[in-house]
């Protein structure tokens, strides 16, 4: 019998079948810290090839690992068994666009940002940014059900996207549609993390662009009293399209890289969009400005212009990568919890770096109450390493026990699988296990990601891991 | 446990018919721990259930192939959880829409559900039943807004999935799979929202036009910069919003500056297309007007009458309508502008209880001109099908009811594809 790799390459030819260990490197990893080179990796052209390449995999008894740009936090693209890595490089178009229905067909190797910049000329966007958008990829995206800091007005990547086209588990090509009688695949194969079937297609919702935006930066004296005006805020139902905190550590980082205007000498600083017609922009402006002055705003400033604007937001949207100029290695956690708590988890969160003698960064989605806290270490000092790990799982039991939970936007993977069962019980794990029975009764589709070891069987023991430095 | 639960005498179980069928008993549980309980033990017997909230929307699937028991979710109107400053909250499923949206009121914030009949419709029964209505364009479906819920499974295991947090990529995403389930999957018990912060201001406007204008004033009106949040074009459905003409109705939500130039733009719009008088009500009576067109959506018109929505692109909405007029000329239809929906509204002449199979039934007939299309409503006489042919991905549905259902407890026979 032929090998895998010969059966691949046989099948689908050398444009689209790496096997050399050089190729396949660039498979092996995503932004966690473990890494695996896969058996084999195709970059195939569209979906008759994922589904050849499927087949050939589930034949020879191979895992299958559908990969983006390979920006996830958590291992998610990550192939723990080897096996077959499947590269959406290659399926990068924009399909089709409905101007005037605000739809859009894309293939999963689009780049977010791309999405958005082909149809702005249209007057129409694709609302989920994640901070990565310049790289990662609409599949990606849909993976992971990713956000990003316009999520607070607009939903996360979930309540965009309107059908998907799959390969399951058998190489058999499917199309869902949130509008099928029956029931809402759709729904549930975004954020399955790729365990599900292998995306080939989105056709996703698109909004229209708003006809004024404003953003306004505002300095606290400390990030308590800036969530303290979050609170506020959202209390006093006011739901901006974005509002984000940064603290002194992170704002500095951003401003020696980006010199966007951020003002250095803060505890905390605020940034808030606000989008809509003309009328409300002005009077959203002053509400907004007037709850943050109550809470300790120390200065309150407007982008006086469209460059000043899109500066502040690729700052923003830099700061995990702008840390890595003052952070040998730093690791990036993802919680959520109830926005009233804000305050509350922040303190607590400085408490915990403190007790494992760790510096913590806060760049946050404040407004969803999704915390980034980033916790700064060397990974040559094993002390801080196994520091980082207690401190990490610490804050996710902290917002647990606020009411939280473990993944705002980043999902599972490999690394917090385990404790996802601090989140769920047996039985809310059974049910999902259901699902992916259905779907993937081999559990060939991403191996070792979101179920905890021992909540399927057939699973294998995961490590503890730190991610190195890598630019989220 | 199960024991201790009020039964109701046989003549209360008649307002639960479905089809052709009664149930012998009605439990009404009133938490999720007894909701469960009242499962496994049908589980155990091999009874089958139908979850049942205010009953507006049980015709929207098929009559049961068993029918046992009714479980009715009245009891579990529970206030879990509502910290306003939170914009989220979490409540009992039997809870009615028209107490959430009271509850949500008096905090100035407020839910799309946009139901038929809210003072009966239930949460658990809107999402059950997927019910999408005519705001989502502007503000996202139930599914969109479900952040959480507990589950009673059908062997009486009770789950939970997602949480009180607006971001959460935690495991699946299990609550887009019971939204929509038609009560297939489990009982929902809890459901958790996040919430949006009401409208300052609310205005409906109401614009007849003469068949002639017809495609001017849609043209016109969708092409606003300031969208309206709804914008329908109705024929027929008389009781709902007058005159009984062929009219655009616009619902206008915002700040009250932005809702006064969205007016005068609406209104120049239609002035320009030749339409000449726009009516305009503000406050509390628009928010009656909207509510008699949402109940419309859902409302029995005569026993013999049946209400389809058939889902699509908004540009086709009023031409697809129109085709359904042309062909059935009695037909009443509303073209949603901003979502796509085309609502039809037809009678069902074949007769009750016709074996004729000459005469095509009206289900097949609407869904030759639409294509896929379900029922929302239906009166007594009318027999279609709810759900038409379903889709490519059935085997799958089919084999997640196996896994969630294996024994077939849980409303056997009324969803796509006879699960």
């Amino acid at each position: 019998m032929q090998s895998f790799a010969a059966r691949l390459h046989d099948a689908l030819g050398p444009e689209v079948v790496r096997t050399e260990p050089e190729d396949l490197a660039v498979y092996a990893f995503d932004a966690y810290s473990e890494d695996r080179l896969p058996a084999a990796a195709i970059v195939p052209r569209d979906a008759r090839e994922v589904a050849i390449g499927v087949r050939i995999a589930r034949e020879c008894d191979e895992a299958i690992v559908p990969r983006g740009a390979g920006t996830g936090l958590c291992g998610g693209a990550v192939p723990t068994r080897g096996g077959l890595v499947v590269s959406f490089a290659r399926m990068n178009r924009l399909v089709e666009l409905d101007v005037r229905n605000r739809r859009a067909r894309v293939q999963p190797g689009l780049i977010n940002l791309d999405l958005s910049t082909a149809i702005a000329g249209h007057g129409i966007f694709y609302a989920p940014d994640p901070s990565s958008q310049k790289i990662s990829t609409i599949g990606g995206n849909v993976g992971t059900n990713a956000g990003g800091p316009h999520c607070l007005s607009y939903g996360t990547t979930t309540n965009h996207v309107l059908g998907i086209e799959y390969v399951d588990a058998e190489g058999a090509v499917h199309r869902t549609s949130i509008d099928d009688a029956g029931y809402d695949l759709t729904g549930v194969l975004v954020g399955s993390e790729g365990t599900l079937g292998i995306v080939t297609e989105v056709e996703v919702r698109l909004l229209k662009l708003p006809e004024a935006v404003r953003v306004c930066v505002a300095a606290f004296g400390d990030v308590e009293s800036a969530s303290e005006a979050v609170s506020a805020i959202i209390g006093a139902g006011i739901v901006p399209t974005a509002l984000e905190i940064m603290d002194a550590l992170i704002t500095k980082a951003v401003e020696a890289h980006y010199h966007a205007g951020y003002p250095e000498n803060a505890g905390a600083v605020l940034l808030v969009e606000i989008a809509g017609a003309h009328d409300d922009v002005a009077s959203g402006e002053a509400a907004l400005a007037a709850i943050a002055r109550r809470h300790g705003a120390l200065s309150w400033r407007a982008a006086r212009s469209d460059a000043e604007r899109a500066a502040l937001w690729a700052a923003r949207k830099g700061a995990a990568g702008a840390m890595g100029r003052i952070a040998p290695n730093y690791y990036i956690q993802d919680a959520c919890v109830p926005r009233t708590r804000l305050p509350q988890v922040m303190h607590a969160i400085d408490a915990i770096a403190r007790d494992h003698r760790l510096a913590v960064g806060n760049v946050f989605h404040a407004g969803d109450g999704n915390l980034h806290p980033l916790l700064v270490f060397d990974r040559r000092d094993a002390r801080q390493v196994q520091a980082v790990i207690d401190a990490g799982t610490d804050i996710l039991r902290t917002c647990i026990e606020m009411g939280g939970t473990i993944s705002g936007e980043h999902g599972i993977g490999y690394e917090k699988r385990e404790t996802l069962s601090l989140v769920f019980s047996t039985d809310d794990l059974a049910a999902m296990g259901k699902v992916r029975e259905v779907f993937d009764p081999a559990r060939a589709f991403n191996p070792d990601k979101i179920f905890p070891t021992g909540a399927m069987c057939g699973e294998v023991g995961a490590r503890n891991g730190v991610r190195e430095g890598t630019p989220a | 446990m199960i024991a201790k639960l009020p039964r109701a005498r046989r003549t209360k179980l008649d307002a639960y018919a479905l089809g052709a069928l009664l149930p012998s008993r009605l439990l009404e549980p009133v938490d999720a721990e007894q909701a469960a309980a009242v499962l496994r033990a049908a589980h155990d017997a091999g009874e089958a259930v139908v979850v049942y909230g205010g009953g507006t929307l049980q015709r929207s699937s098929n009559a049961p192939s068993r029918y046992d028991i009714v479980l009715s979710t009245k009891r579990l109107t529970a206030l879990y959880d509502y910290d306003p400053r939170d914009l989220t909250i979490g409540i009992g499923a039997g809870m009615t829409v028209a107490t959430l949206n009271a509850a949500l009121a008096e905090h100035g914030q407020f839910i799309p559900l946009d139901v038929p009949f809210p003072s009966r419709a239930t949460v658990g029964g809107t999402l059950a039943a997927g019910w999408a209505g005519p705001r989502r364009a502007a503000y996202g479906r139930a599914r969109d807004l479900l952040i959480g819920a507990t589950v009673a499974l059908a062997d009486g295991t009770l789950v939970k999935t997602g949480g009180m947090v607006v971001k959460n990529v935690t495991g699946y995403d299990m609550g887009k799979l019971y939204v929509g389930s038609h009560g297939t999957l489990g009982a929902i018990v809890r459901a958790n929202f996040k919430l949006l912060p009401a409208p300052a201001t609310r205005r409906m406007a109401i614009a007849p036009f003469d068949e002639e204008l017809r495609a001017r004033a849609v043209a016109h009106a969708g092409a606003l910069a300031l969208e309206p949040v709804v914008l329908l074009a109705v024929d027929g459905f008389r009781e709902a919003v007058p005159p009984a003409r062929s009219r655009l109705i616009a619902l206008l939500e915002g700040s009250e500056p932005v809702v006064e130039r969205a007016t005068r733009e609406l209104r120049s719009a239609l002035g320009a297309a030749g339409v000449a008088e726009t009516r305009l009500l503000d406050g509390p009576d628009a928010t009656r007007a909207f509510q008699s067109l949402l109940d419309a959506y859902a409302g029995i018109e005569s026993d013999d009458s049946v209400t389809f929505v058939a889902r699509g692109l908004p540009s086709d909405a009023a031409l697809r309508a129109q085709h359904v007029r042309a062909a059935l000329p009695r037909a009443e239809t509303i073209a949603d502008l901003r979502t796509g929906d085309v609502i039809v509204r037809v009678r069902d002449t074949s007769g009750a209880g016709s074996n004729d199979t000459a005469v095509p039934s009206i289900d097949r007939v609407v869904r030759r001109l639409l294509g896929r299309a379900t029922v929302v409503c239906a009166g007594s006489t009318a027999r279609v099908d709810a759900w038409g042919e379903p889709p490519s991905t059935i085997a799958t549905m089919r084999e997640l009811k196996t896994a969630f259902d294996p024994r077939g407890v849980l409303a056997p026979g009324r969803f796509a594809g006879g699960i």
